[in-house]
């Protein structure tokens, strides 16, 4: 008598982004869930046909519109692959250290949202403001504060400007300290313990059957982390612990994601160091005119130039902030990408969905969704 | 373990694999039958033990369709990559959501993008774009900069 279907979303605090979760209740009990994607699908891998690679990295800003750095990285990373260019070394550290910092902003929005939907108010404000900062270091090397259009196939952009890395030393040791306010308010808290503890529970098994990745993985005990068992970049030159939990419950996810903040830090710091005694290029010496940046039209000719390039095939795999994304790349020799592929890991966690909420109640979806770092732009490209 | 990966995939699997080719930063690109897809996913979850099914993709080929596979190994740390070929007319092969739970979404997202019907999926049904859409759009016959007609039903809540 009790049961029915009732739609959480699209306009929902919880759901962060567009998307409808389908749930089935008795009474207060969710028997069922079918989550409801594509209200926000722009259509990124077909657009990408029909862009030359540099062009494609702007997609990839608002791909993941918290994330947009590791995304254009995972992106760059495939598309050199895809065409046998090599970057310098200098803009792989450059590309380790954005990853590293957009991983903070990324974690820094989840904790603001998350902490809100299990209502408390005040560290919400202060995610955001130790945000601002992050965003700030990103303003002043790209030039924005969300869509960076920043890497390019062969490099990045342009060199980090005077006195950044004496800055970003200054933000780091700022958030190190502010780490440890957020654990002071939220673990303290008898409110978080309530709607956080033992729920939401997926076991180790359940996440890699179902292709669960990320801090959803650690937090069931994997040590798991592409950084460290597939290393791209420079990630294998950097010192880092992986972060793990065994609790595979919200609360597990929080500690996971808190201890790999701190993981960040030391790693930017090692990219700082590094940057600092190591002057150099930020861009391939021998990248086509045509891909090369900026951008430019050659001659009259401009975009319609013959290429002479071979063929190829290009996968990356990085660790974003939500988990395991990945990019094939199928280079056929023309100016545009032939066909590329993204593998979006709240995709993959969202499918999951069933895992992970039913047996719970409808009061604790919220926490529950909130712990997975729903991110809506990259679910559906 | 990497050199001797073809050889083993070979000697397990037989002719339901065409060829193991090299691909960078993978343990390879593995050709297989689309007819022995079922035989060839049990087998790379059981005896190579890749557990994990990272992604499914389609490509268009115009004259042919490709299907892929990305998988990761925990035990191996390591990916590879299957891959097979299907006719343009009527592209099917057997879903590999009986074997990775995971696969359920990233088939139906091939499905509804580049029209390969997977036998045997659970729960086949367009996921991206809404009911009733009949267009697939990552065909390279779907042309970009042209407008589409359609009448979208929704579902019954």
């Amino acid at each position: 008598m009790s049961e029915m279907w009732i739609n959480m979303g699209p306009q929902h605090p919880m759901t962060h982004g567009l998307w409808n979760l389908r749930v089935h209740v008795d009474g207060e009990m969710v028997l069922d869930v079918d989550p409801e994607m594509g209200y926000l699908h722009r259509g990124i891998e077909k657009i990408s046909e029909d862009r030359h690679y540099n062009e494609v990295v702007t997609l990839m800003d608002r791909c993941c519109y918290v994330a947009g750095l590791a995304w254009e990285h995972l992106y760059i990373l495939s598309a050199e692959q895809a065409l046998g260019i090599r970057p310098p070394e200098r803009a792989e550290w450059i590309r380790v250290m954005s990853e590293e910092f957009q991983r903070l902003g990324s974690h820094l929005m989840w904790y603001a949202a998350f902490v809100q939907d299990i209502g408390l108010m005040a560290p919400f404000l202060y995610g955001m403001r130790d945000r601002d900062l992050v965003l700030d270091l990103f303003q002043s090397y790209t030039g924005a504060r969300m869509t960076y259009e920043y890497m390019r196939v062969g490099g990045v952009r342009n060199d980090l400007p005077n006195g950044f890395t004496d800055q970003s030393r200054k933000v780091c040791d700022w958030l190190i300290d502010r780490f440890e306010e957020y654990d002071r308010l939220c673990l303290a808290s008898a409110i978080f313990h309530k709607r956080c503890d033992g729920l939401g529970k997926m076991s180790r098994a359940d996440c890699v059957a179902y292709g669960v990745t990320g801090p959803m993985l650690r937090s069931a005990g994997s040590k798991r982390d592409l950084r460290k068992d597939r290393p791209y970049s420079a990630y294998d030159r950097v010192e880092f612990d992986v972060a793990t939990a065994d609790g595979a419950d919200v609360t597990a996810r929080y500690l996971v994601r808190m201890e790999e903040m701190r993981q960040s830090v030391r790693i930017i710091r090692q990219a700082l160091d590094w940057l600092d005694k190591n002057p150099g290029p930020v861009m391939a010496a021998r990248v086509p005119r045509w891909l090369g940046a900026p951008y430019a039209p050659i001659g009259n000719e401009g975009y319609l130039l013959k290429r002479n390039y071979p063929k190829g095939l290009g996968l990356s795999a990085i660790e974003e902030p939500h988990g395991e994304a990945q990019a094939y790349i199928v280079n056929d020799g023309g100016e545009h990408p032939y066909r590329v592929k993204f593998r979006s890991p709240v995709f993959a966690n969202i499918s999951a969905a069933k895992k992970y909420l039913v047996g719970y109640r409808i009061a604790d979806i919220p926490p529950i969704m909130g712990s997975v770092d729903v991110c809506v732009g990259e679910c559906d490209r | 373990m990497e050199a001797e990966f073809p050889a083993l995939v070979s000697a397990r699997l037989g002719d339901r694999v065409a060829a193991v080719e090299v691909f960078p930063g993978t343990l390879g690109r593995v050709r297989f039958r689309a007819e022995a897809a079922l035989d060839v996913f049990r087998s790379m979850r059981d005896d190579f033990a890749f557990d994990h099914l990272s992604m499914v993709g389609g490509i268009d080929w115009v004259d042919h369709r490709e299907v892929f596979y990305v998988l990761w190994s925990d035990a191996r740390r390591a990916y590879v990559i299957l891959s097979t070929d299907l006719p343009a007319e009527n592209p099917h092969i057997e879903s590999a959501t009986p074997t990775w739970p995971g696969a359920n979404w990233h088939e139906r997202e091939t499905w509804e993008m580049v029209d390969i019907h997977f036998d045997h999926h659970p729960d086949l049904r367009h996921l991206l774009m809404p009911d009733g859409y009949v267009f697939h759009p990552l065909l390279r016959s779907f042309k970009l900069h042209e407008p589409e007609e359609l009448e979208v039903k929704t579902r019954n809540v």
